[in-house]
């Protein structure tokens, strides 16, 4: 029962931190599972996709009915993102799982350093503009009061993330929003909402190719998946209360040794 | 965009009810686990939709997470399932031909993702 019971804390640990500090679980939950539960990474990393999945649920179904995420836009995209995501699980398996952790260690130290980045405020370079009625294809994909631009990057973008994703096992949140916001001018909050909505097709088609060749085990992902949503829930009702700057330091350097970690199982030389 | 409040709400109560509705079940899995004494370091039994109707009638931990897994994993395709009948009502036939390739893209992923035991 212990086991259980720390697995429950962890994930719900992963859960509260992502969700104070803007990031999915994913990115948390796939080393939690391989360095203090000795799994194997593939099964962390599929796992870690079904707690994607439950965390960007809860919150993907309230932006839509606020109408912040972009519904017509965030189908468009995810065309591209579970392409990706299939993609990106058959690459999977077909790599050594100590490239992964190599890519993981990769994608670590980029995280790390976007945080850095962010806690300098950025300005909204959303272009808000009335929006006219016409006849190109993107035109369903317009906002009320924002056009959305180049689709075309976008989707090349987007089809990234998603192997991203189902390489990893993270939500791809990363990649999309900042495409959405700078690339495709798409306002920030617009794109995080919709980043969000993608997420569940996106790790649903990753989750099933690692659920087809049993890398899913569920009485790991269940009391994992169950901590994850309570912490994600805790942590989106409080985060507006609490000053995260302190907390994004220390996460800042908690990225850097698991990525250090990482590198070592890389390198066959780690736990 | 077109006014459409219904089919967002009604999508996003979709995801909703599907997410809480996943989350309940795995809750009673992991409930029943954690009762009987399960760790779940133990080796679970693999993913058979014959057994699991058995499995939930004698109350087992793996009927109700399995169950659970497959709900959180099928709620998003539901999603989309829910927005194509939407954009078809509404003759939005562009957004529903790009909910039928993302619908594709699933079921591809079904196809390609064969067991390496089969």
């Amino acid at each position: 029962m212990a086991a259980g019971l720390l697995m429950i804390a962890g994930g719900a640990a992963a859960g509260l931190f992502g969700s104070l500090l803007g990031l999915g679980g994913g990115l948390l939950i796939v080393p939690l599972l391989t360095f203090a539960f000795d799994l194997p990474l593939r099964e962390s990393i599929g796992v870690s996709l079904v707690c994607v999945i439950v965390t960007s649920g809860a919150a993907a179904g309230v932006y839509l009915e606020r109408r912040v995420a972009n519904l017509r836009l965030g189908m468009t995209l995810e065309l591209f993102t579970a392409a990706g995501a299939v993609l990106g699980g058959l690459i999977a398996f077909a790599l050594e799982e100590r490239v992964i952790a190599g890519l993981f260690a990769v994608l670590l130290v980029y995280t790390a350093a976007s945080m850095v980045r962010r806690s300098t405020p950025e300005p909204d370079v959303a272009a808000t503009e009335p929006v006219t009625p016409g006849s190109s294809w993107t035109d369903a994909l317009h906002g009320s009061d924002y056009r959305v631009r180049r689709l075309g990057p976008g989707a090349l973008v987007s089809v990234a993330a998603g192997i991203v994703s189902a390489l990893l096992g993270v939500g791809g949140g990363i990649v999309k929003v900042p495409a959405m916001h700078l690339v495709m001018k798409v306002p920030l909050r617009v794109a995080i909402a919709t980043s969000n909505l993608m997420i569940g097709v996106t790790a649903s088609a990753g989750a099933i190719i690692y659920l087809a060749h049993g890398e899913i085990d569920p009485f790991v992902a269940g009391p994992t998946a169950l901590g994850v949503f309570a912490g994600a829930s805790l942590g989106s009702r409080t985060a507006h209360r609490i000053d995260v700057r302190v907390l994004r330091a220390l996460f800042v350097v908690v990225l850097l040794y698991t990525a250090v970690q990482m590198v070592r199982r890389a390198a066959g030389t780690g736990p | 965009m077109a006014p459409d409040r219904g089919l967002e709400a009604g999508v996003g109560r979709l995801i909703t009810v599907g997410t809480y509705l996943s989350i309940g079940i795995l809750a009673i899995g992991v409930g029943v686990m954690l009762a009987s004494g399960v760790s779940p370091l133990a080796s679970a039994p693999p993913l058979d939709p014959a057994r699991l109707p058995a499995d939930l009638v004698a109350l087992r931990p793996e009927g109700f997470l399995w169950l659970g897994l497959l709900a959180v994993i099928a709620t998003p395709a539901a999603r989309v399932t829910a927005a194509l009948v939407g954009f078809a009502a509404r003759g939005e036939r562009r957004m529903a031909l790009i909910a039928i390739l993302v619908l594709v893209v699933i079921v591809l992923g079904v196809v390609v993702a064969r067991p390496p035991e089969l």
